[in-house]
């Protein structure tokens, strides 16, 4: 609490920088994970609805490519969905992918959006993929979102970004990223056949490669997959019940 | 009887009166008016800020009078009017350039800092029981590469400006900077015409007690100008003190 109320409402005039400005399903008043644990909001943990997942995020110099499979699973061990679309346009041009507790990672969608969407109307100008990656760490580690572990992939004035976000809010950028059970044969994919200057077509290929991998051998990844094209134009996102059907004709 | 209606709507912060006025506010910018001046100039490659710190006696250490402030490392604002106030204005408007940095780790633009600081004024002028700021700030920085240069005043409206002047003799000051004002000016142009306009006071001018503050596109960093480099600039420009 600093020195600066609001003098309609009494609650803290300067903000905090960690809690939502709108919604913050969840949020319990700056006290964070402690006092939510406690209230059960933990329950992520139990019988709940889990992604597995492998989702993928690969930058270029034409833009970034997002990749995932389409599998909900109880535990990794039997399939509750399997057309999930788990990467989700958060901003203009940046698309945020679902990982971990189903309804965390819904609930952190929606509440990243309305920042993002919050932030443009107030100030005239998209978000920076930096800055919304730095509010998605946050967010991460301070509020009611713990079992969660994104990709975020964006285009701004500076260029084409990837970064994943952890559940205690860690957040790295990189030139590609994945994330999710099936991770290791995803990384395993990428690695090697990577170049920053390679077209997005190319990207787009690699990432679906990976995600066909991983569906190959994790059971909590399988069942399609949803590709998302970012460039600085906008969002694309195409769902395929087959990975196959997904690559380019060669 | 009369007197009663009157007063009700003279005193009372949260009401109008008859014909859609709200007293306190206006009595709010008279305070300012009493302020000795400040100026803002917007020029090609940064912004310059000036204020006459006018100290009321020759024992008063000027330093101590502080009129020009740092919020950020790229935002600096100057102020007119209750200095006590501005001090909370300004404090609340550095905590606000910091919680933007925490927030999305980027530095605040100066459109949205002016906005954090005018919104937070224009909650005291809608609450029983509070009263407004008695104090006009101008907020210069630079964003995105671009110099910006706004004002507030004691009703929360927030405005750009190429140059303005607040404070005590604003009309007059206003003037010359209208007909003086070019946009092609550069920053030492801009600390030129901002010493010349304060000169222009009814209160007198003295170089030692006027505060000069730039921030440049290049370095996007806020920097005051020594009270050395202040005087030497006003004498080359002839603009020395005129009760000395």
């Amino acid at each position: 609490m600093s020195e600066f109320t609001d003098p309609v409402t009494g609650a803290d005039a300067v903000g905090d920088p960690h809690a939502p400005a709108v919604g913050g399903a969840g949020w319990s008043d700056g006290a964070g994970q402690s006092d939510a644990g406690e209230t059960g909001a933990k329950s992520d943990d139990g019988a709940v609805n889990e992604t597995g997942t492998t989702t993928v995020g690969i930058a270029t110099d034409e833009g970034v490519v997002v990749a995932t499979d389409r599998r909900a699973s109880l535990g990794g061990r039997f399939v509750s969905n399997k057309s999930v679309q788990k990467v989700e346009q958060i901003h203009p041009t940046a698309v945020l992918t679902l990982v971990g507790s189903v309804g965390g990672a819904q609930s952190f969608v929606r509440t990243l959006r309305a920042e993002a969407d919050l932030y443009e109307v107030e100030r005239g100008d998209p978000m920076r993929i930096h800055a919304l990656a730095t509010l998605a760490g946050n967010f991460a580690r301070g509020g009611p979102w713990f079992a969660i572990n994104p990709v975020l992939a964006g285009v701004d004035d500076e260029g084409a970004h990837v970064y994943s976000v952890d559940p205690a809010g860690g957040v790295m950028a990189d030139d590609y990223t994945v994330t999710g059970s099936g991770m290791q044969l995803a990384y395993g994919t990428i690695e090697g056949e990577y170049d920053r200057e390679m077209s997005l077509a190319d990207a787009r290929d690699l990432a679906v490669r990976a995600v066909e991998a991983a569906s190959a051998r994790d059971t909590g990844s399988g069942n399609g997959v949803y590709v998302a094209t970012v460039t600085g134009d906008g969002v694309d996102i195409e769902g395929f019940d087959e990975t196959a059907d997904a690559l380019a004709p060669r | 009887m009369q007197g009663q209606q009157q007063q009700a709507y003279d005193r009372g912060i949260t009401i109008f009166s008859p014909d859609g006025r709200l007293y306190q506010v206006e009595y709010a910018r008279e305070a300012v008016k009493r302020g000795s001046a400040s100026i803002g100039i917007r020029a090609e490659d940064g912004v310059v800020l000036a204020a006459d710190v006018n100290p009321r006696s020759p024992l008063m250490e000027g330093r101590s009078v502080e009129k020009i402030h740092k919020a950020d490392d790229h935002i600096g604002i100057a102020s007119a009017g209750h200095v006590a106030d501005g001090r909370q204005l300004i404090d609340f408007a550095r905590r606000s350039a910091q919680v933007n940095r925490l927030r999305y780790e980027e530095p605040i633009s100066v459109e949205a800092l002016t906005k954090e600081v005018t919104d937070h004024i224009q909650q005291y002028t809608q609450v029983g029981g509070a009263r407004p700021f008695g104090v006009a700030l101008i907020v210069g920085g630079i964003e995105n590469g671009e110099p910006r240069l706004f004002e507030t005043d004691p009703s929360g409206t927030p405005y750009e400006w190429q140059a303005t002047a607040i404070g005590g003799d604003r009309e007059a000051l206003h003037g010359h900077l209208e007909d003086n004002y070019r946009e092609d000016l550069d920053l030492d142009g801009g600390i030129a015409l901002a010493l010349e306009t304060l000169a222009e006071s009814d209160d007198g001018f003295d170089p030692d007690t006027v505060e000069v503050t730039t921030v440049d596109v290049d370095s996007m960093r806020v920097r005051a100008l020594d009270r050395e480099a202040v005087a030497t600039r006003a004498a080359e420009l002839g603009v020395e003190g005129d009760d000395e």
